[in-house]
C-alpha cells in the first residue's frame, strides 16, 4: 500500500518538475544561475538563507549563502579579489570598507544602475544617509545598503527611577549617570562597552569619541588622533570603565557586552540597534520588562548627530557581465520594501527604508522603530573614517585605547604614538 | 655492509647504455626520491624562497594595485624599530623560554615517576595523554571561559577572593603571559614526559643495576647515570618544543588576542596581522623570515648538542 502510494507521489513529483522546469524557461529569466554569497554573520544572515528560495521562486536563480565571521569574512573575501578567483558573486561589505573597495577597484559601481532603476526601487524611500554612507566613496557607489544600524542607548527603566535620576541627554550627564548607578556590592554597573584588544574597544570608543566631539581625521583629512578632544575624550573613556564598567568589561567584545546587559549587570549601554530584538526576548535576556532604547546623548554644544554602522551589497567586479546583472537583481529583490519587512519580521534588524521603519505590524513587534527613524534622519556615517587606512588605524587605537584600560598607560602617550604610525600610513 | 653487496653485482658486464652500475643505481635512487623532491621544493622551498624575494619589497595587497617596490632591507629595519614587533620578539622568546622550562621540569618528573612498567602507571600515563589531544585553540577557549571573571569556574573565585584582581589575570599587562604559558604547559609537559619516558625506558638496565650494586643513591644514580645517559632524548623533547613553542599563535590569538595592550603578543601573532588582515605582504614576509631565522639558531644549537650528548653517551 505504502509502495504504491510513494510510487504515485514520485510520479506526480516528476510531471510537476517537467512542468515547473517549462515554466521556468519562458518567465524565470535567471534560470540556471547560482550566485553565492559571501555574508557576515550578522542577524541578517540566516534570514537572508532563509528567504532566498523566494527569490528563486520568483526569478530562477539559485543563491547560496556563506556565513562568515568578520575575520573570515575580510581575509576570504579580499583574497578573492585580489586573486580574481570569482569565488563569490555577491559580498557584504561593511560600512568601513568602503575606501578599500572603492580604492582598489573590487566590486562594480553601481551608480549607473541605481539611476536607471531609481523609479522601480523605490529610491526616495531609502534614507539618503544610508546611499550616501553605506557604499558610496569618492564618487563611486561600491556596495548598496541593505542593512543600516544605528547606535542608540539602551538603559534600564527600573535603575534609572530607583535612583530618581533621568535618561542622560548629553554625553557629559551619560558620564555622572553612569558612576551614579554603580553599585559593586550589589553587582551593578552604570555602563558597559567593549573593551577587548582590537576592532572591539577600537570601535566603541570611536563611538563615545564622536559624541565628545573628537575626530580621528582633521579638515583636510589626515589623521588628527592625539587631538586635545581625542585625549579628552579617551580620559573619560578611561572614567567610565574604572568607576563604572563592569570589572570584566576590559575583556568584553560585542557579544560579551551584549550578553552583560540582557543578563542584568550593566545599567546603561550605548550598542548598534541591531542587537535590540535580542532584549526583547525572554529567551536569552532577563530584562525584557524593563528595557528602553532611545538615542545616544551627544555633548553639550555639539551638532546632533548620530553613530550609523551597517553592511551594503557589493558585486564582485571580476564576475563577467551576465552574472554581475542577476546579481544586481538580487540586490533589487533584498532592498525591496517586501522583502525588507519580511526579513526584519524575522528578526534582522536591518533597516534602510521609511517605509519599513513606519510599518505598524514592525512597530508592534519591535517598540523602538521610532528611535531608528530619528537617528537615521541625523546619521553620521564617519565618526569611523571609511578610508582605505582605516583598518590599520583601528588596529592601532584598538591596542592603544585597551593599553589606556588595562595597562596603565597615559592617554596622551598612547595617542601620540597612534598619531606617529598613522601619518605613515597616509 | 651494502657496498660489499653491491660490489658483487657490480661485476655484473655493464648495459649498452655505457652507464656503470654504480651510477644507474645512483640515478635509479635520484629517480625514486624525486617526487619527494619535487614536493618539498614546491611546497617549502619555493614559498620560502617567495618569502625570503618578497621581505625586500614595499608589497601591499591593498594599497597600489598590489604593485612592488624594491625597498632593500627597509623592511627590517622597520622590524627593528617597530615597538610592536620589538615586544613581539621579547614576548616570544619569554613564552617558548618559560613553557619549555617548565614543560621540561614537570614533564622529566612525570616520566621519572611513571618510569616503573605496571598498569596504574600506563593507566595514568593513557589520562595524561588526553591535553595532548586537544586542539590549541579549543584549549584557549576553554581556558579563556574558565578564567572569565564574571562567570568562569576559576575566573569568579579568583576575583571574589582577590587573587587575580577584579579584572582577572587574562586582562592584567603582567599576569596575562604568565597565565598563556601555563596554558600551554598543561597542554604539552604530558609530550615532553612521553618523549622522556620512552628515553628512560631504552636506558641499559645493566648499568643502572650495577650502580646500584656499587652503593650509588637515587640521586647520585640519577645524576651521574641516568641523566647523561638521557641527554640525547632530552635534547629531542627541547628541539621539538622550542620549535612548536616559538611559532606560537592558537592559545594566544583565543585566549587574549595578543593583549592586553602588546602584553602577549607573539611574532606569529603579529605575523599574521600583517600579512592576512592588512595584507602587508613585504613587512609580514620580514616578520616570517625573522622567525624561521630564530628558530633555524635555536635547532642548531640544538642539534650540536645532541651530537656532542650522543659522542658521550657512546663513549660511556
Amino acid at each position: 500500500m505504502i509502495k504504491t502510494s510513494f510510487w504515485k507521489l514520485g510520479t506526480a513529483g516528476l510531471v510537476m518538475a517537467g512542468l515547473a522546469g517549462g515554466a521556468s524557461a519562458a518567465d524565470k529569466p535567471l534560470a540556471g544561475v547560482t550566485l553565492t554569497l559571501a555574508s557576515q554573520n550578522d542577524q541578517y544572515a540566516p534570514v537572508i538563507a532563509k528567504l532566498a528560495p523566494k527569490f528563486e521562486e520568483a526569478t530562477g536563480a539559485k543563491v547560496k549563502v556563506d556565513i562568515l565571521d568578520y575575520g573570515s569574512l575580510l581575509t576570504k573575501t579580499q583574497a578573492d579579489f585580489v586573486g580574481d578567483t570569482k569565488s563569490y558573486d555577491l559580498v557584504t561589505m561593511d560600512i568601513v570598507w568602503a575606501g578599500q573597495y572603492a580604492d582598489n577597484k573590487y566590486t562594480v559601481d553601481l551608480t549607473d544602475w541605481i539611476k536607471r532603476d531609481a523609479a522601480e526601487m523605490q529610491l526616495d524611500d531609502i534614507y539618503p544617509a544610508m546611499i550616501k554612507y553605506i557604499g558610496q566613496y569618492d564618487g563611486k557607489q561600491v556596495a548598496f545598503p541593505f542593512a543600516g544600524y544605528a547606535a542608540v542607548l539602551a538603559y534600564r527603566k527600573d535603575l534609572l527611577d530607583a535612583a530618581g535620576l533621568k535618561v542622560p541627554e548629553t554625553a557629559e550627564d551619560f558620564v555622572t549617570t553612569a558612576i551614579k548607578l554603580t553599585n559593586p556590592d550589589k553587582k551593578t554597573y552604570g555602563f558597559v562597552a567593549n573593551g577587548q584588544k582590537g576592532p572591539a574597544v577600537a570601535q566603541d570608543w570611536l563611538q563615545y569619541n564622536a559624541q565628545l566631539g573628537g575626530s580621528v581625521l582633521d579638515a583636510s583629512g589626515k589623521p588628527a588622533i592625539n587631538s586635545e578632544a581625542n585625549i579628552n575624550s579617551l580620559k573619560v573613556y578611561k572614567e567610565l570603565f574604572d568607576k563604572a564598567a563592569p570589572p570584566g568589561a576590559v575583556d568584553y567584545d560585542w557579544g560579551g557586552r551584549e550578553e552583560s546587559f540582557r543578563q542584568g549587570l550593566a545599567a546603561m549601554m550605548e550598542t548598534w540597534s541591531v542587537g535590540a530584538p535580542g532584549y526583547y526576548d525572554p529567551s536569552m535576556s532577563k530584562v525584557v520588562d524593563t528595557v528602553a532604547i532611545t538615542t545616544t546623548p551627544v555633548a553639550k554644544g555639539l551638532p546632533v548627530k548620530y553613530g550609523l554602522g551597517g553592511w551594503g551589497m557589493g558585486i564582485n567586479a571580476d564576475i563577467d557581465p551576465a552574472q554581475q546583472e542577476a546579481a544586481w537583481q538580487f540586490i533589487k529583490w533584498l532592498t525591496s520594501p517586501e522583502v525588507q519587512k519580511e526579513l526584519n519580521l524575522e528578526g534582522a534588524g536591518s533597516y534602510i527604508r521609511k517605509s519599513t521603519l513606519a510599518d505598524p505590524d514592525l512597530n508592534k513587534k519591535f517598540p523602538f522603530l521610532p528611535v531608528l527613524a530619528k537617528s537615521f534622519e541625523n546619521a553620521d556615517g564617519d565618526y569611523r573614517p571609511r578610508i582605505p587606512q582605516y583598518p590599520e588605524i583601528q588596529d592601532l587605537l584598538g591596542t592603544a585605547v585597551n593599553a589606556v584600560l588595562v595597562g596603565g598607560v597615559e592617554p596622551k602617550a598612547a595617542l601620540d604614538e597612534v598619531q606617529e604610525k598613522a601619518a605613515k600610513l597616509f | 655492509m651494502t657496498t660489499t653487496s653491491v660490489g658483487s653485482i657490480d661485476l655484473a658486464p655493464s648495459r649498452a647504455s655505457g652507464l656503470r652500475f654504480s651510477d644507474r643505481r645512483k640515478l635509479f635512487l635520484v629517480a625514486l626520491a624525486l617526487p619527494a623532491i619535487l614536493y618539498v621544493v614546491l611546497v617549502a622551498v619555493w614559498p620560502l624562497a617567495q618569502g625570503i624575494w618578497y621581505s625586500f619589497f614595499d608589497y601591499n595587497l591593498l594599497r597600489g594595485g598590489g604593485r612592488r617596490t624594491f625597498v632593500g632591507l627597509d623592511n627590517y629595519i622597520a622590524l627593528w624599530a617597530d615597538a610592536t614587533a620589538r615586544r613581539a620578539v621579547i614576548n616570544t622568546f619569554l613564552f617558548t623560554f618559560g613553557a619549555v622550562t617548565l614543560e621540561f621540569v614537570i614533564g622529566l618528573g612525570l616520566a621519572l615517576l611513571l618510569w616503573r612498567d605496571g598498569r596504574f602507571n600506563r593507566i595514568c600515563l593513557a589520562f595524561l595523554l588526553i591535553p595532548v589531544t586537544i586542539t590549541p585553540i579549543v584549549v584557549g577557549l576553554i581556558f579563556r571561559a574558565l578564567l572569565a571573571v564574571d562567570y568562569g569556574f576559576f575566573g569568579y573565585y579568583l576575583a571574589e577572593w582577590g587573587i587575580s584582581g577584579p579584572r582577572g589575570f587574562l586582562a592584567n599587562t603582567t599576569t596575562a603571559l604568565p597565565v598563556v604559558i601555563l596554558i600551554d604547559v598543561w597542554e604539552w609537559t604530558p609530550l615532553v614526559a612521553l618523549i622522556l619516558l620512552a628515553g628512560l625506558k631504552s636506558l641499559p638496565t645493566d648499568i643502572l643495576e650495577a650502580a646500584a650494586a656499587d652503593g650509588a643513591t637515587a640521586l647520585q644514580r640519577f645524576r651521574m647515570v641516568v641523566l647523561p645517559l638521557l641527554l640525547p632524548t632530552v635534547f629531542l623533547a627541547l628541539v621539538l618544543r622550542v620549535m612548536d613553542a616559538f611559532r606560537v599563535f592558537d592559545i594566544i590569538f583565543v585566549t587574549t588576542g595578543g593583549g592586553p595592550a602588546d602584553a602577549t603578543t607573539s611574532l606569529m601573532l603579529y605575523g599574521v596581522k600583517q600579512g592576512l588582515e592588512f595584507f602587508n605582504i613585504g613587512f609580514a614576509s620580514a616578520i616570517g623570515n625573522l622567525t624561521i631565522l630564530c628558530i633555524a639558531l635555536m635547532c642548531a644549537v640544538f642539534t650540536l648538542l645532541i651530537r656532542r650528548a650522543d659522542v658521550r653517551a657512546n663513549e660511556r
